[in-house]
């Protein structure tokens, strides 16, 4: 690969990222400006309070909304341009310090649960690929429960038995890893439940694969065979799906996190939705698109290295 | 690239959509302890468990929350103090002075009081927080609009405030008491406003530490502090640290309560009654929020309900009593009129008729003439079915019971109530345009004026202006009983004004009256003195104290 298909690349890919990132602030600018609904009045607090008009004027003039929409939306990609993500219309505080408040609860669930989910996947999916249709089904039925339950429900099961039965964790954004362990089964467990069914199927197609019978013809054990050889193969369909798996955390937090009263992103973000605060969304917007560009960045990096066939191709 | 990235914004909404809220709750139940006086033990930790509504600024005077008053509290102390009885006694005010028309309040302020930051209370410190409450860039939702007669005020000597109203204002004092008017630094005011919000400072028995937005609130005991209200102890907290934990999950709530994790809930959930009064480490109390009842409140302006007969036919069509018992587990009862018991100057045997009389329904609207039926049995009139439209919120179930109910209840009559779940923002347009036949909520107050800001003319929605008359009730006799109440001086006329009030909306029927909303405790045996502030019903910990095991 010469430097200058390298230097292409690089810069197609940043260029495609930053389209990206365009892409979801003007959907979403878009999307909050057509909502109906007055922008100040839920600024103040809605339904709960009795604003005076010289207060729903200020809040206006303050944040701007009484200027056209393309004013607001060619301001707003201004101050993006400078790395300023504004101010909170509800909170009056900067969005990237609302930000960096809630980031580490969420980012420290997001990091348990999907290394519990794929881990747990892996192990799973390798121990029953191929294996009696007793075990194989039980296992497969197990995950399309967990897949298919609403987390939320799955979330009060589990406080339910392990909290305010057996009273082994704290329910209400306990502190420590003993806080973190029932909001990480219900979002880990879902999706450990998906990715497993998606491992499994390729664990069984590389099964049949001719080196396999080589393996075990060379005298491998069949543990041997399924953790040195097949898993590698399994790895690509677990690694494509990253963005799922990225996307899926965020999107569970906001049920986690409300359920078992842990501060974070998911609970900001659900606040700033129903209430109009437009600045604290884009920004969560945003921050998820980045995430979801650097996942993405970092997969395409990663294909050959798990499949040493890619290394060459290009 | 682009089907993954569907698939997780996907993911992202039907996470929103899924994600239920909950609603308000609450009991009856037994006071709180009143047994043998205990030497009580200071020290120690307190956490609460209150619901999820957690403001998102707070500076008491820029929320408006149901929560804003347990939070705003603890660190800030009012001008007034109210008593469970509903009157006001002296607190950062010693005395106060009315002139005879009303329109001039002289307060004398109590000396020695402090800022935790070390600013004085003096009458500069009270003028400048009726300036920020006032000053649109506090965009202060619900303080402001409190005191709006407020015009001016002069300082007479270091401690003495003489403030002039607009226009006489009975429910001025009450109001003060409210923990939205609660009393601010004036050094954070006029050096640092910006900061008001995430960390404000009081002179009260505990200092705000901590903010952990989404999570809690944390204070610690302000040594310093040693002046309480009246009936409450000398000196300062008992307890070192406090938490206001906010427990969005009703079921969650009551169960972080019996566990231990909590040392005391509030918005008990109905459900939980049950429970709560099962388990001896618990005890509970319950007093119901003053001001208007939850309420199904008609769309005056427009047909159907442009004709009161229509109004009070639906009214009389509902069992009121079954509903409120069904919603509530059979714990509450069922509203009698327009303001809730615990508001001042409440009538309890209001003349007049809200009565459950499907017969009388039935007569009211063969009167009104809607005296047709069509294929499905709904009344009509001139070939019209008399329909109604009712949007509502879907996060609160209550809400939802309630809507269901009565549209079961109207059928019966031959009324077809067409109940629709709008989102949020849209709900919010169709109440700012009036579109809608009937629309539902409460308010809380300490005052009667409560009649005033729902029901006066002068406070239905404008291009202009905002208002809570969702009602678009327009009604030259009750505009001038509700602007005499607000305006006299004369406590005994005051109340009968609002008796007149109380019976005038009976007969306009601008709403159906379902219950009060009750703000129920439960705690652990160990913890004591917990009571009510009454300004704003909500609870109250500078008394709290615990003797854990």
């Amino acid at each position: 690969m010469s430097v200058r298909t390298a230097a292409r690349r690089v810069g197609t890919r940043t260029l495609g990222a930053l389209g990206v990132l365009w892409g979801a602030a003007t959907v979403t600018f878009a999307a909050l400006a057509l909502i109906p609904g007055d922008i100040a009045y839920a600024v103040v607090g809605g339904p709960d309070s009795n604003p005076s008009p010289e207060v729903l004027a200020e809040v206006r003039r303050e944040y701007g909304l009484d200027r056209p929409w393309w004013e607001q939306y060619g301001a707003y990609l201004l101050r993006l341009a400078t790395g300023d993500l504004g101010t909170s219309y509800r909170f009056h505080s900067p969005v990237t310090q609302l930000i960096g408040e809630q980031v580490g609860p969420t980012v420290a669930l997001a990091v348990s649960a999907a290394v519990v989910g794929v881990v747990g996947a892996v192990v799973v999916a390798l121990a029953t690929a191929g294996r009696r249709p007793g075990v194989r089904g039980a296992a497969s039925g197990t995950e399309l429960v967990l897949a298919s339950l609403p987390s939320f429900w799955l979330g009060i099961v589990l406080l339910t038995v392990f909290s305010f039965t057996l009273g082994w964790f704290p329910s209400i954004g306990g502190e420590g890893w003993r806080g973190l362990v029932l909001p990480t089964l219900t979002l880990a467990l879902p999706l450990g439940a998906v990715l497993a069914q998606v491992v499994r199927a390729s664990v069984e197609e590389v099964l049949e694969e001719p080196f396999v019978v080589t393996a075990r013809a060379r005298g491998l054990t069949d543990a041997g065979v399924r953790v040195r050889h097949v898993l590698r193969h399994a790895l690509v369909p677990l690694t494509t799906m990253s963005g799922f798996v990225a996307g899926g955390l965020f999107g569970g937090a906001v049920i986690t996190e409300t359920l078992f009263n842990r501060q974070g992103l998911g609970r900001l973000l659900l606040s700033a939705v129903s209430s109009k605060d437009m600045p604290v969304v884009l920004g969560l917007v945003l921050l998820s698109a980045a995430v979801y560009v650097v996942v993405n960045l970092v997969v395409d990096a990663t294909y050959p290295l798990i499949d040493p066939r890619l290394r060459s191709a290009t | 690239m682009s089907a993954p990235r569907t698939r997780a914004v996907a993911t992202l909404a039907v996470a929103l959509l899924t994600l239920t809220a909950c609603g308000t709750g609450s009991t009856t139940g037994s006071t709180p302890d009143a047994g043998a006086f205990v030497e009580p033990v200071p020290g120690g930790t307190f956490r609460i468990g209150t619901n999820g509504q957690e403001p998102t600024c707070l500076d008491p005077h820029g929320n408006a929350s149901t929560l804003g008053p347990i939070l705003n509290v603890p660190f800030a102390d009012s001008l007034v103090w109210q008593r469970e009885d509903g009157t006001l006694t002296p607190w950062l005010a010693e005395s106060w002075d009315v002139s005879a028309d009303g329109l001039v309040y002289t307060f004398h302020l109590r000396e020695g009081v402090t800022f935790t930051d070390g600013a004085a209370w003096d009458a500069e410190a009270l003028k400048i927080n009726f300036e920020h409450m006032l000053d649109p860039a506090t965009k202060s939702p619900l303080s402001a609009s409190y005191i709006s007669p407020y015009s001016s005020s002069r300082v007479v000597d270091q401690y003495t405030l003489e403030v002039t109203l607009s226009s006489p204002y009975s429910a001025f004092l009450n109001v003060l008491a409210q923990g939205f008017l609660g009393m601010v630094s004036p050094k954070q005011i006029t050096e640092a406003p910006d900061t008001i919000c995430e960390a404000p400072i009081g002179s009260g028995p505990f200092v705000l530490t901590r903010w952990n937005k989404g999570q809690s609130v944390q204070y610690s005991k302000n040594p310093d502090y040693a002046w309480g209200p009246q009936g409450t102890h000398e000196g300062p907290a008992y307890l070192d640290e406090l938490e206001v934990v906010f427990v969005t999950e009703d079921a969650t709530r009551y169960s972080a309560l019996a566990s231990g994790e909590l040392d005391a809930i509030e918005f008990v959930p109905p459900q939980s009654y049950a429970a709560v009064a099962g388990n001896p480490q618990l005890e509970t109390f319950t007093d119901f929020r003053p001001g208007h009842p939850f309420s199904l409140w008609f769309n005056t302006a427009r047909a159907p309900f442009d004709d009161v007969r229509v109004r009070q036919a639906l009214v009389a069509a509902v069992d009121r009593q079954a509903v409120v018992e069904s919603i509530s587990f059979g714990e509450w009862d069922a509203a009698e009129g327009y303001l809730t018991p615990s508001t001042p100057d409440y009538v309890e045997d209001v003349e007049g008729d809200l009565g459950y009389d499907p017969d009388r329904a039935n007569d009211l609207l063969d009167e009104a003439g809607w005296t047709g039926r069509d294929a499905e049995g709904f009344r009509t009139k001139d070939g019209q079915r008399l329909v109604a439209d009712l949007p509502t919120t879907n996060a609160v179930p209550l809400r939802i019971q309630i809507a269901e109910q009565t549209q079961a209840a109207a059928r019966e009559v031959g009324m077809d109530i067409r109940i629709e779940y709008p989102a949020p923002q849209e709900l919010s347009d169709r109440d700012l345009a009036g579109d809608y036949d009937l629309s539902s909520g409460l308010w809380s107050t300490n005052t009667a004026d409560v009649l005033f800001i729902r029901y006066h003319s002068s406070n239905i929605t404008t291009p202009e202006r905002r208002g809570l008359n969702g009602a678009y009730l327009r009604d030259d006799e009750l505009d001038g009983v509700l602007q005499s109440a607000r305006e006299t001086n004369d406590a005994g006329l005051r109340n009968d004004l609002y008796s007149q009030a109380q019976e005038r909306l009976v007969e306009l029927a601008p709403g159906i009256p379902f219950y009060s909303d009750p703000r129920p405790v439960a705690y652990h045996r160990y913890v004591h003195g917990l009571t009510y502030a009454h300004g704003y019903l909500s609870p109250y910990f500078f008394d709290v104290w615990t003797a854990k095991a």
